[in-house]
């Protein structure tokens, strides 16, 4: 203990100062009270898969947020909503939601490619609108999409790059383009796990729209449906956009007559000549999923829902701090742990070198924010209609480099509305 | 007929899953579906993931009522039923006497009586109010902590085993660490059911009793495994919540019947009771089949009830 006494008022002061030179922006890391007087938002979640039940498990967490209505065209997915969410309404058409004036959010976790029809209509519905990532399959669906939001300036409009409001991840963004790593050199991603991404249904005819991830003509493949979310970190701690992306794609470990790709990689390119490459396989969950960006003085993984560890060159100048932060093993790398609110945690008398208990996940920092935009705002979110057109762009630009085993270039009038 | 084995590791443990039909593609999607349905699971319910719905209910609860997710709030209610039908032998408030006993990442060593009195008074359902109207949970006392160790597993299996009825699955098996079980149908060429073995609590090479599972679920707890040297003997690792000292002397519980959460609970719960009072509990589930084992003077004394005893050297 005493050791950590004198470990935790230096690591204090190293904290203190890490903040002074604007490297560290502390975290939330409490519950932020929701307004008092204001009635809590009412929200309709639109698609009730997997993901819709993660929005509405996590909004059950979040101050404000009043989930009363959960629209899906599939029975069994309805049964679990009565099951998940008794008091919220059901519906089989996303129209009734729209249309009853007492929803005031919808958040649009559908197949991707349903996403443009109906984030348009709520927006004219006068809805403000989550949106899950990828927000479209396709560049012109995007930009329809991204005007309509532009258009309706009075409504938030926030698409689902969560790790854009996830303090851990804002934290080591501020620490990376400080220039902690030395000059950047070349990323890596990885997303792995094993799996088919094939759904089944008594229903024949439901079996086809399940599978809608294995359908070439709407899927943006492993590398928007699944790494759409690394790549939007890459870009953004990077600082810059993508110019080209080289892609590969094989059949390795499914050969049930699916023409997606089950195993991809993809070279993506940097105008500062910055190479990152991701892959991404269903083959094998070894080591699942992380990115890690190599820099002349200091290497940074992230993974683990957002944990971020350092690992500094020895020639490397000393931050000063890193001598008191907790350090974990890598085999025989040793990774100092990137805590965004180290400072705040040893204020309220919890052990900075341990876990911090009160972190939520990282859809639950972006839904936070969403909701908080209906108190405060509108203002534009950190993953706004802007964000949501670049990762489409990308994405789609990834995806048609791996199914044509080719070099595409990203044509910058992709990123932008004008 | 075709066959697919699935495996997930979540829990703490291995969940495995063997399904029979035509397609194995359509097998393989299912079973997907179903296991990760128990990984969702596992965020929401487990003791050490800081931002699972337990973790937020153990920090928060003894400052006022903590929301939860309806299928939660539920399970919490099974779980306070489950602890009122087994006399409070099952008990998902039992973290604080685990940890006082140096269960929770030791191997365990008699507590102070003082360690011990405080660790009983922070354990028992009274001391966890269910808010029905509001689906919410509040603790009496700061430090009590619920662990769903006993239950979850069961419940996980249960919700999976739907999702494979869902999706139409007529023949499959998926167990938990061997102790939880599910079964669907039966097996090609099994009319009677799975079948399943429950190993000598004294020689794990030998089987007690085979039981057949068609369309119900299954569970086994025993002292084995985990034990410690104390005084006058191995004392296991089942606490008795109400009195707050390790069960010596109870060798197996195993429990079959329509529902996998009960089945856990119900297990864990008859280690613990003593053989009149397991019996009675029983009696009170009409629907359950049971196979009771105590020790005395070194001999396990079956108690069997829909579940037959094999004696050794019996075929």
């Amino acid at each position: 203990m005493g050791r950590h006494n004198v470990s935790r008022r230096s690591f204090l002061m190293g904290s203190a100062m890490i903040s002074g030179a604007g490297l560290v922006r502390a975290a939330n890391i409490t519950q932020r009270p929701w307004p008092q007087g204001r009635d809590d938002v009412t929200c309709a979640i639109i698609g009730y898969g997997p993901q819709g039940r993660e929005l509405a498990s996590t909004l059950a967490r979040v101050p404000g947020a009043s989930l009363t209505a959960i629209c899906d065209t599939y029975d069994p997915m309805l049964l679990r909503a009565r099951r998940d969410v008794p008091e919220a309404s059901r519906h089989t058409d996303y129209r009734e939601v729209l249309d009853n004036p007492d929803i005031q959010t919808v958040l649009i976790a559908t197949p991707t490619h349903l996403h443009k029809d109906i984030a348009i209509d709520a927006l004219q519905a006068g809805k403000n609108v989550y949106c899950e990532a990828p927000m479209a399959s396709g560049i012109e669906d995007a930009k329809a999409m991204a005007r309509a939001a532009r258009d309706a300036s009075n409504q938030i409009f926030q698409v689902g790059q969560i790790y854009r409001s996830n303090p851990q991840h804002r934290s080591v963004y501020q620490f990376m383009r400080s220039g902690a790593i030395g000059r950047p050199a070349m990323g890596r991603g990885q997303w792995h796990s094993k799996e088919s991404w094939r759904r089944t249904s008594p229903n024949a005819d439901r079996v086809r729209a399940l599978n809608w991830r294995l359908d070439p003509e709407v899927s943006l493949g492993l590398i928007g449906e699944a790494c759409l979310l690394q790549m939007d970190v890459a870009y953004w701690v990077l600082g810059e956009l993508p110019t080209a992306v080289h892609g590969f794609g094989q059949i390795m470990a499914w050969p049930d007559g699916r023409e997606v790709p089950d195993t991809v990689q993809a070279i993506v390119e940097f105008p500062s000549g910055l190479h990152m490459m991701f892959d991404a396989t269903l083959a094998s969950s070894y080591d699942e999923a992380y990115e890690v960006y190599f820099g002349t003085d200091s290497t940074i993984i992230f993974r683990d829902r957002g944990k971020a560890w350092m690992f500094k060159e020895v020639d490397a100048p000393m931050l000063g701090w890193e001598v008191y932060a907790r350090r974990d093993k890598f085999y025989k790398e040793t990774g100092i742990a990137l805590l965004a609110n180290a400072t705040q945690l040893d204020a309220q008398n919890q052990d900075p070198t341990e876990d911090d208990p009160n972190v939520e996940t990282p859809l639950w920092y972006a839904l936070q924010e969403f909701m908080d935009n209906h108190a405060f705002g509108p203002y534009p979110p950190a993953a706004d209609w802007a964000r949501g057109l670049e990762a489409t762009s990308i994405a789609v630009a990834a995806n048609k480099a791996i199914t044509q085993r080719t070099r595409i270039d990203v044509d910058p009038a992709w990123y932008s509305l004008d | 007929m075709q066959s697919v084995r699935l495996a997930l590791q979540a829990m703490a443990t291995r969940f495995e899953l063997l399904m029979y039909g035509e397609d194995p593609v359509t097998l393989r999607a299912a079973g997907e579906e179903a296991l990760s349905e128990i990984g969702l699971l596992e965020k929401q319910l487990s003791f050490y993931d800081t931002s699972s719905e337990i973790s937020r209910i153990n920090r928060e609860a003894a400052s006022g009522p903590v929301r939860v997710p309806a299928r939660v709030f539920q399970l919490l209610q099974t779980a306070q039923g489950l602890s009122q039908s087994t006399l409070g032998a099952f008990d998902i408030t039992i973290g604080p006497l685990m940890r006082c006993w140096g269960f929770v990442r030791g191997q365990g060593a008699w507590p102070s009586e003082d360690d011990l009195v405080a660790a009983r008074n922070l354990t028992g359902m009274s001391l966890v109010v269910l808010n029905e109207s509001q689906r919410s949970v509040e603790f009496k006392r700061p430090g009590v902590a619920i662990d769903l160790g006993a239950i979850g597993k069961g419940f996980a299996i249960e919700e999976a085993a739907e999702i494979l009825r869902q999706c139409a699955i007529t023949s499959a098996l998926l167990h938990g660490g061997t102790s939880s079980i599910a079964a669907i149908g039966t097996p090609p060429d099994e009319p009677d059911g799975w079948p399943v073995g429950i190993a000598d609590p004294q020689d794990h090479a030998k089987t007690v009793a085979t039981v057949r599972l068609r369309d119900e679920s299954f569970s086994v707890s025993a002292t084995w495994g985990k034990a410690f040297r104390y005084d006058d003997g191995l004392w296991g690792h089942v606490i008795d919540p109400r009195s707050g000292l390790p069960v010596k002397g109870a060798a197996l519980a195993a429990v079959a019947g329509p529902s996998a959460s009960c089945c856990d609970a119900l297990s864990t719960g008859i280690l613990i009771l003593d053989p009149h009072a397991a019996r009675n509990v029983l009696d009170g589930c009409s629907d359950v089949r049971s196979l009771t084992g105590y020790v005395t003077e070194g001999e396990v004394t079956y108690y069997s009830n829909g579940i037959d005893h094999i004696r050794h050297g019996q075929t």
